[in-house]
């Protein structure tokens, strides 16, 4: 066997090129710090790594909206909350002005400080986020979903509450569901006084004892005083028909009929009447206005005692809309930090994935690059060696 | 006198010898030179009376150390390496055009779409949607940059096409006379080994830009053949060779063509073999119009599918939105050279019944007529034909749309995808006119008793009737009624929570457990100035199947791998085949090649051999001498 001396030249110079290809390339890989530099070093673990950024920035992205989400209901549940104190203030107010021993013009000025609480809640309502979002929009709406208009207050917007997501919350809260669901009386039905009375009779609003029992009717319940005796009769005015005649009144003992029960004070006059109707959906602001009207320039007596006493129940039906939606904004915020929480460890995974796939392990690599350092130094000393062989250096 | 005949005679030819070992040595760095060596041959005896006298030695002739099969296997070998490293080396260039990661077109397309999540948190907010046309701008660059280097890599290998061609060309014409000059020195009864190893080396150097089949002839001369058949030399003769475009005259296709008597004939590449060239055809042909259709497909089904989602919702003026991006027109579709009727064919995304953005595949397409409305379509990518009967033809989500009348026969080829990535741009001017707005709205009825919560509803498809005022009525906890213009007013549907109830272009997810009697209406948007519901459908494009039934950053990994795995078979390819062509080399130099050391031997062994013939006269005039001397005594 014999070896042409060009081609062992040309052989052996490829081998060092070669080699020195594969130094310089394990030297990219080191100072890159990445096993795979290009996809065709290791296709599917480029493509995973691909799909890990693509996900990692998703989970940035989810993340920036999860935060003014976060932003838009934390703003959301501190205003509930200084709508409570603002409703809580004016039903300190009501009691007070129920106090037998105010004048009218006292009332008048209690009165005036609702209502200047009434618009500050107004203003709490229509707040938005730090990116013009109401933060009581519901489904969508204009920049202040409450107009206070002559007719009452109107929801302006599409009522309707948006769920939570895997990985977001609602960027608003129902507006309807939380200032304009507000059932009148006591949520089943609303005890009235006539305008025509004229006796001292009032009530307080009255309770449910056996729902089983309710109509959905309107009562009337009318009273007569002969010879001293105070009777009353109920009569189903939707029906027509009497439901319960001649019983006997005695102040603060329970009027009870169909189900329903309600405790009337004071003594009426012959031919004074309590209407009962069914509860009827109303919003917080109009319940303050009720009371406002009901309560300004008026003189004690049992109109004032019937109004605080409706007005109370009321303030106390809409504070609890504003608490349920408090908690639920709680509920929603430490939705967000389990959120916050998960999506960071799948961060931490996702980095972990895109490294394993594509990342050096910078002990092999140094290792690997010592082990080619060293195959391409014996190379050249090799090459040096065989070179300085030749017949004719022995040949004088 | 015989031993100063045998000396002078012993003496020339070990002189040659000597010359021919130094010729050896001289040329020991030569490309394709064969080693020679000198036949020497005894000089017939001379009959005595005592036997047959030898008369010493005789150059015969100058001998070619050469195997014409290992030749050829070095030629052949190194033909097949020359087109796989070209390959090679074109595909890693091209590969380099995709990167992954943060520089890559999918973390672009990726960020745009992501961008839209700001505007869905920020409605009115100018500076998120001025941040998604940015990122809209910066993604349209990138397509086009990608694009342009694409084709100034076509033009480049066009030009690379070419030259070598007229490298192909005067390589024949010097093999032409390097046989004519053989032919020539033929008749002296000696072979020109300088001659016969400057034509192999001439042969080795057409192998490699093109695989050649050599057939010798009596006269010496050498044909080669190109394709297996097709004459590039005959004898002295040249029919020259000329890259030219496809029946279709596709402009990014090239085939490589050969003239003989005036007739040209246009070569397949799958016939070529090895060779540069063969390689860069391949590459050309193959490999760089795939990376163009998936580029181009990409471009056009997310551009596509993005302007659709813009015309369904509306801008900050409470309009209705316009194109986000401008598409250019798709290239003409390309008539063969050989049909005979009037008919031509338009290509366009298909509309009608849906639209076909997102069904696209990213190949060129060949449609052939049998008759004016009816006839097959081939996938190029896959080879997989379907028929039509009917015009205009749909398939894959493409349209194509026929005028004139085609003859039986005709055939048409469609690259739906090579311009799209050129030529996409931003459409919308100011970032009010992202229509960021849905034009439908879901609200929940007013006594709702249930605690039915809205997860999302996105415009998707247009439809006529998307704005129109839609109920569900909840019958039961899983079922409720429809009604309203357009969905046919059905009853009974099933309810889950968390399922998408789909009509008129809408796709409403409700969660929670209604009562019965709960409503939920889908009617036109009458707060669109903060609503941000078409950005959410935006954002849900980050997961809508796009390219090939995957989301448009999914189609990108998955073609940086397609194009990784392909530079890596192709490396593989080449590795092999030229560690292969470096084995037949090292044998073919094995024979022919020079050996110093070898070399060193010989001078020393002709030298001393020369030595010993000059003794030899040396030896004779003393004899003579002597003969001399006692004679004059």
């Amino acid at each position: 066997m014999r070896t042409g001396t060009a081609n062992t030249y040309d052989n052996a110079l490829q081998q060092l090129l070669q080699r020195q290809t594969d130094l310089s390339g394990q030297q990219e890989r080191l100072t890159s710090g990445k096993r795979v530099n290009r996809a065709s070093d290791d296709p599917q673990a480029s493509a995973l790594a691909e799909r890990a950024l693509v996900k990692i920035s998703r989970v940035e992205t989810d993340q920036r909206a999860l935060e003014v989400q976060r932003s838009a209901i934390s703003t959301a549940e501190s205003t509930l909350g200084d709508a409570t104190e603002l409703v809580r203030g004016v039903r300190e107010l009501v009691i007070q002005a129920g106090s037998a021993g105010n004048l009218p013009g006292d009332r008048t000025m209690l009165a005036k400080k609702m209502s200047d609480l009434r618009d500050q809640l107004m203003t709490l309502a229509n707040r938005s986020d730090s990116n013009g979002v109401p933060l009581f929009g519901g489904l969508g709406s204009t920049s202040a979903p409450f107009a206070d208009i002559p007719a009452g207050v109107q929801y302006q917007a599409i009522p309707g509450q948006r769920s939570t997501t895997i990985n977001g919350l609602p960027g608003a809260m129902n507006g309807q569901a939380v200032w304009m669901d507000v059932k009148t009386g006591n949520g089943t039905f609303k005890v009235g006084l006539n305008s025509a009375n004229t006796g001292g009779v009032w009530t307080d609003t009255g309770a449910v004892t056996a729902p089983g029992a309710l109509t959905g009717n309107d009562y009337s319940v009318n009273f007569s005083v002969v010879n001293g005796v105070t009777t009353y009769a109920v009569v189903n005015t939707t029906t027509s028909t009497t439901v319960a005649t001649g019983q006997p009144y005695t102040d603060g003992a329970p009027i009870q009929f169909e189900g329903m029960s309600l405790v009337a004070h004071g003594q009426p006059a012959n031919g004074d009447s309590l209407s009962v109707t069914p509860s009827t959906v109303t919003n917080i602001f109009k319940v303050l206005d009720d009371a406002i009207s009901g309560l300004s320039n008026k003189t004690g007596g049992n109109q004032v005692s019937q109004t605080v006493a409706l007005a109370l129940k009321q303030i106390d039906t809409g504070m609890d809309k504003l608490q349920a939606a408090r908690s639920q904004a709680g509920v929603w915020l430490n939705r967000a930090d389990t959120i916050t929480s998960a999506q960071e460890a799948n961060t931490i995974s996702l980095e972990g994935a895109k490294s394993r796939a594509v990342d050096l392990d910078m002990a092999k690599g140094i290792s690997d690059f010592k082990l080619l350092d060293t195959g391409y130094q014996a190379a050249l000393q090799s090459y040096a060696q065989i070179q300085k062989l030749s017949l004719f250096n022995f040949i004088n | 006198m015989g031993l100063l005949n045998i000396g002078t005679r012993a003496l020339l030819a070990n002189q040659l010898a000597l010359q021919t070992a130094g010729n050896n040595v001289a040329n020991v760095n030569t490309a394709g030179f064969s080693r020679q060596s000198v036949l020497m041959q005894s000089v017939e005896g001379q009959l005595t009376g005592s036997g047959y006298y030898g008369n010493g030695v005789e150059a015969v002739t100058v001998l070619r150390n050469h195997s014409d099969f290992l030749t050829r296997q070095s030629a052949l070998t190194g033909s097949v390496s020359a087109a796989d490293t070209k390959r090679l080396d074109m595909l890693k260039q091209l590969e380099d055009l995709f990167p992954g990661g943060a520089d890559g077109l999918g973390a672009s397309m990726g960020d745009m779409l992501n961008s839209f999540s700001d505007v869905a948190s920020a409605p009115s907010d100018l500076t998120a949607r001025t941040t998604v046309l940015a990122r809209a701008d910066e993604l349209a660059s990138r397509f086009t940059a990608t694009a342009t280097r694409l084709s100034t890599m076509q033009q480049g290998v066009q030009n690379e096409l070419r030259t070598t061609a007229g490298s192909i060309n005067s390589l024949a014409t010097r093999i032409a006379s390097a046989n004519q000059q053989i032919v020539n020195e033929q008749g002296n009864g000696h072979t020109p080994n300088d001659l016969l190893d400057h034509r192999d080396e001439l042969l080795k150097q057409l192998g490699a830009l093109v695989q050649t089949t050599n057939i010798p002839t009596d006269d010496g001369s050498v044909s080669v053949f190109l394709a297996g058949s097709q004459p590039l030399v005959l004898g002295q003769t040249v029919a020259p060779v000329a890259i030219t475009s496809d029946t279709f005259g596709d402009p990014g296709k090239s085939k490589l063509s050969i003239t003989r008597g005036g007739t040209s004939v246009v070569l397949d590449e799958a016939t070529l073999g090895g060779g540069a060239l063969s390689g860069l055809l391949r590459f050309q042909n193959n490999d760089l119009v795939e990376a163009g259709n998936l580029l181009g497909r990409m471009a056009l089904a997310l551009g596509t599918r993005m302007n659709e989602q813009q015309h369904l919702g509306l801008d900050l003026n409470g309009a209705a939105g316009g194109d986000m991006f401008t598409l250019g027109a798709m290239p003409a579709v390309l008539p063969a050279d050989t049909n005979t009727g009037t008919g031509s064919v338009a290509v366009g995304v298909q509309t009608t019944p849906s639209s076909g953005a997102t069904s696209l595949r990213a190949s060129d397409y060949e449609m052939t007529f049998a008759s004016a409305t009816s006839g097959t379509i081939r996938r190029v990518s896959d080879g997989q034909v379907s028929a039509f009967s009917a015009v205009p033809a749909q398939i894959d989500g493409l349209n194509l749309q026929v005028s004139g009348t085609a003859a039986a026969g005709d055939r048409f080829l469609v690259t739906p995808f090579r311009q799209a990535a050129a030529s996409i741009s931003v459409a919308l001017g100011s970032p009010r006119a992202l229509a960021m707005a849905s034009t439908v709205a879901a609200s929940a009825g007013a006594a709702n008793q249930g605690t039915l919560v809205l997860q999302s509803l996105l415009p998707q498809t247009a439809n006529v009737n998307l704005n129109q005022t839609v109920t569900l009525t909840f019958t039961g906890a899983g079922t409720f009624n429809v009604t309203g213009t357009g969905t046919g007013n059905p009853t009974g549907v099933g309810y889950v929570p968390g399922q998408a109830i789909s009509y008129n272009g809408w796709a409403l997810t409700l969660k929670g457990a209604p009562q019965v009697g709960d409503t939920y209406t889908v009617q036109a948007n009458a707060y669109p100035g903060i609503n941000g519901g078409n950005a959410e459908a935006m954002l849900a494009l980050r997961d809508t199947p796009m390219v090939d039934g995957a989301s448009a950053t999914d189609g990108y990994a998955a073609l940086m791998t397609q194009l990784g795995v392909k530079v890596q078979s192709a490396g593989f390819s080449a590795s092999v085949s030229h560690s292969i062509a470096t084995h037949t080399e090292a044998d073919r130099a094995a024979v022919s090649g020079v050996n110093l050391d070898e070399e060193a031997a010989r001078l020393l062994q002709f030298q001393q051999a020369y030595q010993a013939s000059a003794k030899m006269l040396q030896v004779a005039q003393t004899v003579f001498d002597t003969l001399m001397q006692n004679l004059a005594r």
